[in-house]
């Protein structure tokens, strides 16, 4: 596991979250992300990693929710970003043959958390 | 349940490290390159060869990450720059904080250029901002023609593209072509080199490209703010 990087974001993730679980802290339910396909990141590793990061943790079966965000290519002549397959990309432009500019894919970024709030009460001691 | 919404980067804390590293080689006039490739693509040999032509032109050090053991700053060492290693002991990429830990043992204050030699892989380094200038991806011609469509993520964040050990040319099915133009879709205004750092052929543009950024980031730190 510690030859993927995954399990690196994965413990980025929770250390993230973690700051926003409230005060005392919450149990963490969903965590979700974009991830874009030039990231570098396999959301099905991530996924994986994630779990067992937090198994027998509070936040046991926390869920992880990835957004996928494709890459555009976008003509520098024409301004059409012309459709892709996955994992294909287009050298010139289909439509006029000019030179495309990749945009976007890059993502890795943290868009929301649920939690289950815990009562103050609870943590008091008598 | 409580909804979040959150506006911030997994790597946050890692691109902070970056940008406080970035900010310390701009005002030092440092040009720092980060140097990416799959295991065994000639990137040492390349620093070898590098700092053997720049010898007594540039000031020159090196901080290699890798798995396991020193031969990579070693053979830096014999050729006399400061070069510190990074052992990350099974991690597969470098991180920044670990090159600001590095960069405090003594040699690496005055320096014209760092290479920072990332672990051998075309995948996890490419999320991890080192603070440098530049990426720069090598590809040697024994790996095969189809490595960058294959890893796209660092062919197109790779702003200059190495085409290595070029003397194996003949002895393999690489066509140079095929390969230009799978690069220029990933990275349309990046730059490509084809050398081999053995022979020295194509090692001119590379050393010319090195000096150029070095005096624009030399400049830059002049310049008044």
């Amino acid at each position: 596991m510690r030859a993927v990087h995954e399990l690196g974001l994965a413990t980025e993730i929770l250390r993230s979250c973690r700051a926003h679980l409230g005060d005392p802290p919450g149990r963490l339910t969903r965590v979700r992300l974009a991830v874009g396909e030039l990231s570098a990141v396999e959301p099905e590793l991530l996924r994986s990693a994630w779990h067992a990061l937090i198994e027998g943790s509070a936040h046991a079966g926390a869920a992880l929710e990835i957004e996928w965000r494709r890459a555009r290519q976008v003509c520098g002549r024409c301004g059409e970003a012309p459709e892709r397959s996955p994992g294909a990309w287009w050298p010139r432009c289909p439509r006029c043959g000019g030179s495309l500019a990749i945009e976007g894919g890059q993502e890795l970024d943290l868009l929301e958390l649920s939690y289950e709030p815990r009562a103050a009460r609870e943590e008091v001691t008598p | 349940m409580t909804d979040v919404t959150l506006r911030e980067r997994v790597l946050a804390a890692n691109h902070a490290a970056a940008a406080e590293l970035r900010e310390r080689f701009a005002a030092r006039g440092t040009l720092v390159v980060n140097l990416i490739s799959s295991p065994g693509s000639g990137k040492t040999t390349l620093l070898e060869a590098t700092v053997t032509r720049l010898a007594g032109r540039l000031r020159i050090g090196v901080v290699e990450g890798d798995i396991a053991t020193e031969r990579d700053a070693d053979r830096l060492r014999r050729l006399g720059v400061p070069a510190e290693q990074i052992l990350t002991g099974g991690a597969c990429h470098l991180e920044a904080r670990q090159v600001r830990d590095a960069l405090a043992r003594p040699g690496f204050d005055d320096l014209d250029l760092l290479f920072v030699e990332n672990v051998g892989n075309l995948i996890c380094p490419t999320s991890y901002d080192l603070g440098e200038a530049f990426k720069v991806v090598l590809l040697s011609v024994a790996e095969g023609e189809d490595k960058p469509l294959k890893y796209p993520a660092i062919f197109s964040r790779a702003e200059v593209t190495v085409v290595s050990k070029l003397d194996l040319l003949p002895h393999v099915d690489f066509r140079l072509d095929v390969v230009r133009e799978q690069v220029r879709t990933l990275r349309p205004d990046g730059t490509q080199l084809e050398l081999s750092a053995r022979t020295g052929e194509g090692l001119d543009a590379w050393i010319a490209l090195l000096e150029r950024r070095c005096a624009a980031a030399r400049e830059r730190a002049a310049a008044p703010r």
